[in-house]
């Protein structure tokens, strides 16, 4: 898949920009703060609808658009051709709120829109698929569990409509049943009432499970060839899945979802007084995590940057392929400054999967890297205080 | 930030226009132009609209069997003799109630909760009128054969269904939810995933 045209309108740094895209690779140079990565990060909002670096959805309109425009507005959008459809057109809208003149936004409202039809955030999930190298990669490896689910969500959420829907519906359930624990703890209701949580709990706890289980063993297989690769001399790369399950359960979470379901019901009803006690749910996908292993130790404490770099490397180059097998159509690439930091072997294996997918979009700050001569076929811009302009 | 209006302000419009403020679905801007055109208002529309307020909550009640509100109780719809009283329509809100006598289409009587099941709301089972409708089904409505639980098609309105289920089964009586799927004069192609799939999931056969 590739995207033919990017409109940003009070976007971040961008107050206007329509960039129309060709298929292919195309750099992108410009000094720190020029707005390079926040580029990426509007495309990958309209992959995922979210945005990985900013938890406030207000930030992702441009400040002075908040500061002078009466009804303060972002809209990302993209025309995305795939092999489905040749033509389809997603957008992403930001509005502050509250929407009154004169009174200070606070918070920021998202609409989302799929050929102009307003749509929910789970159908455009997905339309555009992107995989996006980021120096903060190496957070997903020795940062907290929450970035490694989030990297899970995120990668399965774009591959399967239905894993986006299993997510919200167990992260609302997740909620209610938490505070009904609690309601118990105080002797307030009857253990009967966690009859119904437990249950859409196990049904969508399992999907998200079978699905994680697939996606790491997959996963798992790939990256460790591409590390080996990329990190000659190191001991071998193992990514294991690290399910937040009973132990007897560990051992099934490779099998389906209907045969899963069941056995993580009881679980969550034989640990109903635990529960109670603890007044939250122990078990489960909200508390997976996922082992870095180099050589059979924790990358996470006793690997090199250089090691680290290596694995996040290889993750996301499997994850291309991951995408482009469980589609057959591949993702568009996003490289956001991560060349430059690469000596050149690692540079040519990433360059080479770029030359794999239909589009690629590199930033960097240095206008003579990657160089003219590893990129000869590249598109280049030049991107200043938010303005965006070919060069050549 | 714009000044906002001291809150204890003593005139008479600013208390009017703070009183319209705090009703659902009013700002400050709707509330100001209610109480703008209150006070250019002929004096017997004010003396309307106060004695209204004041008979809604004097003589407006919630009717005993069907907790539904009425101005006489049992209510009008609790002693039409010609109601089917095999059937009874379990819902979230008066409002429903509404809703599903403007089809024509259902002839039996209802019951309101009040509210949905919600643990994150502070809401339980004993927070609804559940005890009411089971006193109804003990006692003065035992010829019902079927609840249809009519609540919202959502995490709450069907953990709401499923208990009334599991509490209602062993009394005999069968216990049915609403059907889902596509609206009527819909389009396929704006149909959202997740409804769509449930219109294929309960498909009908064509007779």
């Amino acid at each position: 898949m590739h995207i033919t045209h990017l409109s940003l309108a009070g976007a971040r740094s961008f107050r206007r920009l329509e960039l129309p895209l060709t298929p292919g690779l195309h750099v992108v140079t410009g000094q720190n703060g020029s707005g390079k990565s926040n580029l990426l990060e509007g495309i990958a909002l309209l992959a995922t609808t979210r945005s990985l670096r900013i938890a406030n959805d207000l930030e992702l309109i441009a400040w002075d658009a908040l500061r002078d425009d009466p009804l303060p507005a972002a809209r990302y959008a993209a025309r995305v051709h795939t092999a489905v459809d040749d033509n389809i057109t997603i957008e992403v809208i930001v509005s502050a709120r509250p929407a009154t003149p004169g009174i200070e936004a606070n918070a920021a409202s998202r609409r989302f829109r799929v050929n102009g039809v307003a749509r929910r955030a789970s159908d455009l999930i997905g339309r555009l698929r992107v995989v996006l190298f980021s120096a903060d990669d190496l957070g997903i490896i020795d940062g907290a569990p929450t970035a490694r689910r989030r990297y899970l969500d995120i990668t399965l959420s774009q591959l399967d409509p239905a894993y986006v829907r299993a997510l919200q519906r167990y992260q609302r359930v997740l909620q209610q049943r938490n505070s009904l624990l609690r309601r118990l703890q105080e002797r307030r209701g009857q253990p009967g009432e966690l009859d119904f949580w437990d249950e859409e709990l196990a049904q969508t706890g399992a999907m998200l499970i079978t699905s994680r289980a697939h996606a790491i063993a997959t996963l798992n297989t790939d990256a460790a060839q591409r590390y080996a690769a990329l990190s000659t001399g190191s001991a071998p790369l193992e990514v294991c899945y690290r399910p937040a399950l009973p132990p007897p359960l560990i051992e099934t979470v490779a099998s389906s979802t209907t045969s899963l379901a069941p056995k993580l019901l009881e679980a969550l009803v034989v640990g109903r007084t635990r529960d109670i006690q603890a007044g939250t749910t122990r078990i489960g996908p909200h508390r997976d995590d996922v082992a870095f292993l180099i050589g059979g130790h924790p990358a996470g404490s006793t690997a090199s940057r250089g090691e680290l770099r290596g694995i996040a490397l290889a993750l996301r180059l499997a994850e291309v392929a991951f995408s482009t097998a469980r589609t057959g159509d591949p993702p568009v690439l996003l490289l956001d400054d991560v060349l430059s930091e690469l000596d050149a072997g690692r540079r040519a294996r990433v360059l080479a999967a770029a030359f794999e997918v239909d589009q690629v979009i590199i930033t960097s700050p240095d206008p003579d890297r990657p160089a003219p001569a590893e990129l000869s076929a590249a598109s280049r811009y030049r991107i200043d205080a938010g303005v965006l302009e070919p060069i050549g | 930030m714009q000044d906002r209006p001291p809150s204890s302000s003593s005139s008479p419009i600013q208390r009017l226009i703070e009183a319209f403020n705090r009703l659902p679905g009013i700002g400050p801007k709707s509330a100001q132009r209610l109480a703008y055109y209150i006070l250019r208002a002929p004096a017997d529309e004010a003396r309307d609209l106060s004695a209204a307020l004041v008979e809604v909550k004097e003589r407006v009640v919630l009717c005993s069997r069907c907790q539904d509100i009425t101005d006489q109780d049992p209510c009008r719809i609790c002693t039409d003799a010609s109601r089917d009283p095999a059937v009874l329509c379990v819902i979230e809100e008066p409002l429903d109630l509404r809703a599903i006598e403007r089809t024509n289409s259902f002839h039996g009587r209802f019951h309101v909760l009040h509210g949905v099941i919600s643990p994150s709301d502070g809401i339980g089972p004993d927070d609804l009128k559940i005890a009411e409708l089971l006193v109804r089904l003990n006692g003065p409505d035992q010829e019902v054969r079927e609840v249809i639980v009519a609540t919202n098609p959502n995490l709450e309105g069907e953990a709401t269904a499923m208990y009334l289920a599991r509490l209602l089964g062993p009394l005999g009586i069968k216990v049915s939810r609403l059907a889902r799927g596509l609206p009527s004069g819909a389009d396929l192609e704006y149909a959202d995933d997740v409804t769509l799939g449930r219109a294929l999931e309960f498909r009908q056969s064509v007779e």
